[in-house]
Parts: structure tokens; sequence; C-alpha cells
């Protein structure tokens, strides 16, 4: 099947041969000159920072030294040390990760149903469902949550309305942020509905790569629709599941726009998540060491997910 | 065939239940834009706007800080996908056409820092620019939004670079082109999609940043996204005008985003299904 894997074959034989020197001394330093612009912004914005706030995360910043300029001092794993030590960061690490997962395993099946929905629906709904997920898919992401937020306004908000009108529910001026279970509630709700849409397109758009032949010659056989998607569509759609779960698993575990916008830019401890955490000890707290700890931890925590992403991307990239 | 007929009609109905409910915050979005202020804070929610207005709209508009934001907007995200997509080019370039020592690791670099969140990046970047002094100004803003524009445009491009056929380059440095001219006048015309498809990805993840901006900025220095967030309230927003900026600010990046979907779908996932 090359369906699953790239075939050995489709690796072209530049990757062995070599490029054929044709102009020695001038052309050699062809691909330097080119690639000198973009080595420049990544290493200013990005090696240059990461090396920064490793080292920031190991000395002491004060904003005494922010503002004087001053070096700071060495702390060595001071600021290590407090954070791990710190209850309320495993709080967070644990809420991070149980958000994050419950985020990625509703989306990603959420976006599996929705596309094995697609293919059964007639076209024009298939069109008003497209359509629809588009719209979502465009809307920015801090619109997208203050959208969210008016929907369930205290006060005047659509949803409160809906559900007070089941029987027997008193949902009038409920407030959804004070429970933080609601509220992070409120929050999955979101990112779900803003992460169907490109799951769902893309498992959609694989699903079409499942040759006919094989499904058909599956249901002569006298397979069941559910034998049919176990047996059949799935292995073969398992690496594009793959791919978009990693790619779930480190946008969530990043989740940030989200809610610091569902609470207006000031969101309460129990609305932390690491990215979250990170930020509002860095510049609500003016903390940039200790901001930098956490930022280092989180990245750390994601690494090995990101390791795996970066390495199917890389074959890719090697190999054309 | 009966059966097979109302399976489908139920199969329908499910999915434009699902298409409705995904649609429904955006049209909500709509609606409470052209409500007028008394229909927006209603006991009972109006699901269309009775009386039709663009109050909201005007409020919004003369909003203090509004237009500067706009402005903003429109200088910092022009000025770095310009900038990100030319120097994006010239590095694709490099690693679609050569084979150099040090190619694969900008590939690496390119990949990892799609991934790493930037508001972990933020700090050391905040601390670096307050230094030089280019906090609270535009260049410093667009020099920044180059790391979100960059890393995919030269990932995007190498892809349509990738695509023109090696044989094109050699027939034409044959016909007596330099290497250089064969870079703008057979690779250049011939990727302008993926230059197209570039920059407009670029502009909105630039149009959309506001954290950065609220961070390394001040009011006056906002784009138009910092001046929605500013405007929220844990109560008592004015949700009229919120949702009347939220849709003019949506509206370029919705409309683009159409436009090139295909292509950030396939950016994300290239090579999962065909190899």
């Amino acid at each position: 099947m090359d369906v699953l894997e790239s075939p050995p074959e489709a690796r072209p034989a530049v990757v062995t041969g070599g490029p054929r020197r044709r102009r020695r001394g001038s052309g050699r330093l062809t691909p330097y000159l080119l690639s000198l612009p973009t080595l420049v912004v990544l290493a200013g914005l990005l090696a240059f920072p990461l090396v920064r706030m490793t080292m920031l995360s190991f000395q002491r910043l004060t904003l005494r030294d922010l503002f004087t300029g001053a070096a700071p001092q060495w702390a060595g794993f001071a600021n290590y040390t407090t954070v791990l030590s710190d209850g309320f960061f495993w709080t967070v690490v644990l809420r991070t990760i149980v958000v994050a997962a419950i985020c990625v395993a509703v989306s990603v099946l959420a976006g599996l149903l929705i596309a094995l929905l697609m293919h059964r629906v007639s076209g024009w709904v298939r069109l008003a469902m497209m359509v629809a997920m588009m719209l979502v898919w465009a809307l920015p992401q801090l619109v997208a949550t203050q959208v969210f937020t008016w929907l369930v306004d205290t006060d005047w908000g659509v949803l409160n309305w809906m559900l007070d009108k089941l029987p027997g529910v008193d949902f009038s001026n409920h407030s959804w942020f004070v429970d933080p279970v609601q509220g992070w509630g409120v929050i999955i709700a979101l990112v779900v509905w803003g992460a169907v849409p490109f799951l769902a397109i893309s498992l959609y758009a694989g699903l079409s790569q499942v040759p006919k032949e094989l499904v058909e010659a599956a249901t002569v056989d006298g397979a069941g629709a559910w034998q049919t998607l176990r047996r059949i569509k799935l292995p073969i759609l398992s690496p594009l599941i793959v791919v978009v779960t990693t790619l779930s698993v480190i946008w969530d575990m990043g989740l940030f726009t989200q809610v610091y916008i569902a609470r207006a830019s000031k969101p309460e401890l129990d609305y932390y998540s690491l990215a979250v955490y990170a930020y509002q000890e860095a510049f609500a707290r003016s903390n940039y060491s200790g901001g930098s700890a956490i930022a280092i931890l989180t990245v750390l925590l994601v690494l090995g997910v990101m390791a795996f992403y970066v390495r199917q991307m890389f074959r890719i990239g090697e190999a054309d | 065939m009966v059966r097979r007929r109302s399976a489908t009609l139920a199969w329908n109905a499910i999915g434009l239940a699902f298409a409705l409910v995904m649609v429904f915050p955006v049209y909500w979005m709509l609606a409470t834009a052209f409500k007028p202020a008394n229909e927006v804070q209603t006991f009972t929610p109006q699901l269309v706007p009775l009386h039709p207005t663009l109050d909201n709209f005007r409020s919004v508009w003369h909003a203090p800080n509004f237009l500067v934001d706009l402005e903003n907007s429109l200088i910092i995200t022009l000025t770095s996908v310009a900038i990100g997509v030319v120097v994006g080019f010239l590095g694709a370039l490099a690693i679609a056409r050569f084979r150099f020592y040090g190619r694969r690791a900008i590939i690496l670099v390119i990949l990892m820092v799609q991934m790493i969140p930037f508001t972990a990046l933020l700090i050391p970047l905040y601390l670096t620019l307050n230094r030089v002094q280019l906090t609270n100004t535009l260049p410093g803003v667009i020099l920044t939004y180059l790391i979100l524009v960059l890393p995919y445009t030269v990932w995007m491009l190498r892809g349509f670079i990738v695509n023109v056929p090696r044989e094109l380059d050699e027939a034409a440095m044959v016909d007596g082109c330099t290497r250089l001219q064969t870079f703008y006048k057979v690779i250049l015309p011939l990727t302008a999609p993926g230059l197209v498809a570039a920059a407009i990805y670029g502009f909105i993840q630039t149009w959309n940043e506001f954290i950065i901006i609220n961070t390394l900025n001040g009011a006056s220095k906002w784009n138009l996204m910092a001046f929605l967030a500013a405007n929220q309230t844990l109560r008592g927003t004015t949700w009229g005008p919120l949702m009347a900026g939220a849709t003019l600010t949506s509206l370029p990046v919705v409309i683009f985003f159409l436009i090139i979907q295909r292509n950030v779908a396939l950016g994300l996932t290239a090579g999962a299904v065909k190899g």
C-alpha cells in the first residue's frame, strides 16, 4: 500500500547522487547566501531567545536589573526548586494535561465521526457542513473566544436562556465561570469546536483516498459497515490520525488564548494552564526568571510529542 | 432500497444539525452586531435582529484607538509579511534546490519553531527588545512577527519549488541563463501561487496575533486584536459594539482564509496520506 508510507523509490536519486557541481567556487556559496537571511532571523528570534531564556531560568532577574540593565545574579537551580516544590505548579501541570487529554480525545473522535458522516450524507448537506466548518476554522481564536464568552454571558447569554427553557431547569443568571469545572467545560467546548473543522476536513480527505475496490471487495466478502471501518478504513487512515493527533496534543498542551480571553485577560488561579502560568508569572508578577523556568518545563513536557511530529515531517523534507 | 433512502435521510438530518450547531456562534456574532442596544440585552434573546442597524459598527468605528489600531494592524502585517516572504523565498530556494552542509539543521529548526509556544519565547524577547528600546514601537513588533511568518513560508514555498522540474532550470541554463536568472525567470513565476498562499497565511497569522503586541506595546501602539481584547471586561462588556468590532476584524481574515484553506490543510499534514 503506497498510501501508507512513502515507498523507497519515491526518494529521488538526487539525495544519493548529490548536486552536480556545475560552477565551482561561486556556485558553492549560493545556498549559504540564499539561506543567510533566514538563518539571521532564526538565530535572532529563536536561538538567541531560547539561550537567553535558559540562562534566565538559572538567574534571579529583579525589576531593578531590568531598569538599570545590570547583569542579574546567578541563582543555580533555585527557580526550578521553587517551582517544582510548589504544589500549585503540579496542580497546573495536572490540570493542563487533563484538559489537553479531554480536548484531544473528544476533538479527534468527533473529527473522525464527522468525516465518516460526510461520506454518508447527500452532496448538498456535505456542502453545508463544509461551509459551516470553514467559517469556524477561519474565525480568529480571540474572536471565537469572545463570541463564546458572550454566548455563556451570565445576564444576557443565549445559552442560559436556551437551557432555562428545559423543563425543571433554572439557568437564569447562571454564572458559568464561578465553578472552575463548568468554566473549563466551556473552554473545552470552545477548543473542540475550533479544532473539529481542521480534523474533520483532513480526515475526510484521508478517507476519500481509501480505494473503493477494497471496500467493495470486503462488502462482497460479507463484511459489515463496522468491520470495513475497523479492518480497512482505520488502518489506512492511521498515519494521518497519528499526525493530526500529535498536532492536537501540541496545540492543546500550549492552550493560552482561549483561557486568557475567556477570563478577560485577568485569569484567576483556577484558570491557569501552564502557558498562562508562565505568562502571568513573568508579566503580571514581573518574575521573569520564575516564568522562564515554568516555560522551559512546559517545553520539556511536550518535547517528546514534538520530536515525534518533527520526525514525521522531517522525512518529507528529506525525501524531495 | 427504501431502507437505504430513509437511512440517508437520517444521516442528512444529523449532518444538518451539526452544521447548524457549528455555525451558530458565528451567526450569533453577526446577529448581535446588527442589533440595536436594547435588543442585545433582553431576557428573551431575539434570534433574528428585528430592527437591523449599523449603530454598533458606527460606535466601534469611532471608538478611541480603533482607527489607530486598524492602521497599526495594516502597517505591521503588510511589512512583516513582505519581509517574511522575500526572506522565506530565498531560504526555500536554498533548501529545495541545493544539498549543502547545514540544510538538515535548517529544516529541523523550521519545523521545531512552529511547535514552540511563542508565549514562552516572549519573556526573553521582551527583555531584549526592552534593552534596545524597541518596546512600544511598531518596528519591534514587525521584527518579532517574522518568527510567525517565516518558518511556515519557507516550508510552504519549499513544497512549491520542489514541484518545479529541475529540467526547466537546466534548460534555461543551457539557453544561457545564469543561476540567478533561473531563479527569477523560471522558478519565481512558477511558484507565484505559492507566494500568494504564503503571504496570505502570514497575513492571517500576524493579523490574529494579540499577546505579543499586548505585552510589548502600550495601548497607542496596539493592533485590532489587542483592541478587541482590551474592550472585554469580566462584567459589563458592551457586547453589541464588541461583536461589531469582532466582525470587522475577522472579515479580512475569513475571506483570505477561504482562498487558501486547501494549502493550509495540506501544509500541516502533507505526506501523511500520500507518500
